[in-house]
């Protein structure tokens, strides 16, 4: 929590710091600095209440715990097209994620999932409200249909890449299983 | 009716329903929201005074010719480049771009910016190394920006 106020000090007093040389170099153009911020936090500040409530109750009814458990018992196809549809509908910040990521690598997940589950999570379906009301409907649908088969791209190119290819492995249509790497 | 108290609404209700299924759960689920609040307010004051400061000293003209359509795949780049070194939080990302956008930036050089925000952070960079080694970060950030690139190609097709 300490660590939390601290930083927030920080944003507050670059913030006023940047606002009050602008204010000192030109008044006018102080208050349009002003009249600006003002017009975008009304425009966001219903929407982001709305974004933290929805988030924290995302959080608390569906732990991300709990999900990237029952995720990473999947293996397979399956596996990869879940790691890249359902983490676009959870919150948690990476330092929650990446610990879980690790552990379930660490069981015998592949490398795949956890590149689909992090490229995944960046959609960010809870702040779609946010991103609608400031780019459109148009870009945000179209940015939210696009993660999926991104994150199953870049699942692919990392199995590519980073999985270390046995012997027996077949050449073409390759399985993706989890325990092959064991 | 405004659609911010539309979702204000919605979110009130399944608040609702949550606090009328589990008082206890809701009270955990509003000290969440209240700890996530305290950080993102702090960082979407400096946003929205960043936000300011660009729309009263920053050009169309200079957007425009940085971002816009007539850069082509170069905006995109730029885009892609901004965001990766932008310290910037999803929920700051949106209303930051939406600036960019009204002074005249393109779709695809948005789309470029908000992606690598989200996907590439520098200030996350040394724990996803710690977590998952060095190669697996590096193919992590090269390939989506890599893949980013070609998906703001299909955005410029279809948004432009």
């Amino acid at each position: 929590m300490k660590k939390i106020t601290k930083e927030a000090l920080i944003y507050i007093i670059v913030a006023v710091t940047i606002w009050a040389i602008v204010a000192i170099v030109s008044p006018s153009k102080g208050v349009l600095v002003g009249k600006v911020a003002y017009n975008a936090f009304t425009k966001a500040i219903e929407i982001i209440i709305a974004v933290l409530i929805i988030i924290g109750l995302i959080q608390v009814w569906i732990p991300t715990q709990t999900l990237s458990k029952f995720l990473g018992k999947e293996s397979g196809w399956k596996g990869l097209i879940l790691a890249s549809t359902i983490p676009l509908f959870i919150g948690g910040s990476a330092f929650v994620i990446f610990p879980l990521l690790k552990t379930i690598l660490d069981k015998g997940a592949s490398i795949a999932f956890v590149m689909a589950f992090i490229t995944a999570w960046a959609g960010k379906a809870p702040l779609l409200p946010l991103e609608t009301e400031f780019l459109g409907w148009k870009f945000a649908l179209l940015r939210f249909s696009l993660i999926i088969p991104f994150a199953i791209l870049i699942g692919l190119i990392s199995r590519l890449l980073l999985e270390k290819p046995k012997s027996s492995n077949t050449g073409g249509k390759g399985t993706f299983n989890a325990e092959e790497r064991r | 009716m405004d659609v911010g108290i539309i979702y204000l609404l919605v979110a009130l209700i399944l608040l609702i329903f949550s606090a009328v299924k589990d008082i206890k759960k809701t009270k955990e689920v509003l000290k969440v929201s209240g700890k996530m609040a305290l950080t993102v307010f702090p960082v979407l004051f400096l946003i929205f005074i960043l936000m300011g400061v660009t729309s009263v000293f920053v050009s169309k003209e200079t957007i425009a010719s940085w971002l816009g359509s007539g850069r082509g795949l170069l905006g995109i780049l730029i885009g892609e480049l901004v965001g990766t070194f932008a310290l910037v939080q999803p929920a700051a990302v949106f209303p930051f771009a939406g600036v960019l956008l009204n002074k005249g930036a393109s779709y695809s050089a948005i789309f470029g910016f908000v992606m690598t925000a989200i996907l590439i952070g520098i200030s996350t960079l040394p724990i996803e190394i710690k977590f998952f080694g060095k190669r697996f970060v590096i193919v992590r950030n090269f390939s989506t920006f890599i893949l980013v690139f070609f998906l703001a190609m299909i955005v410029e097709v279809i948004m432009g």
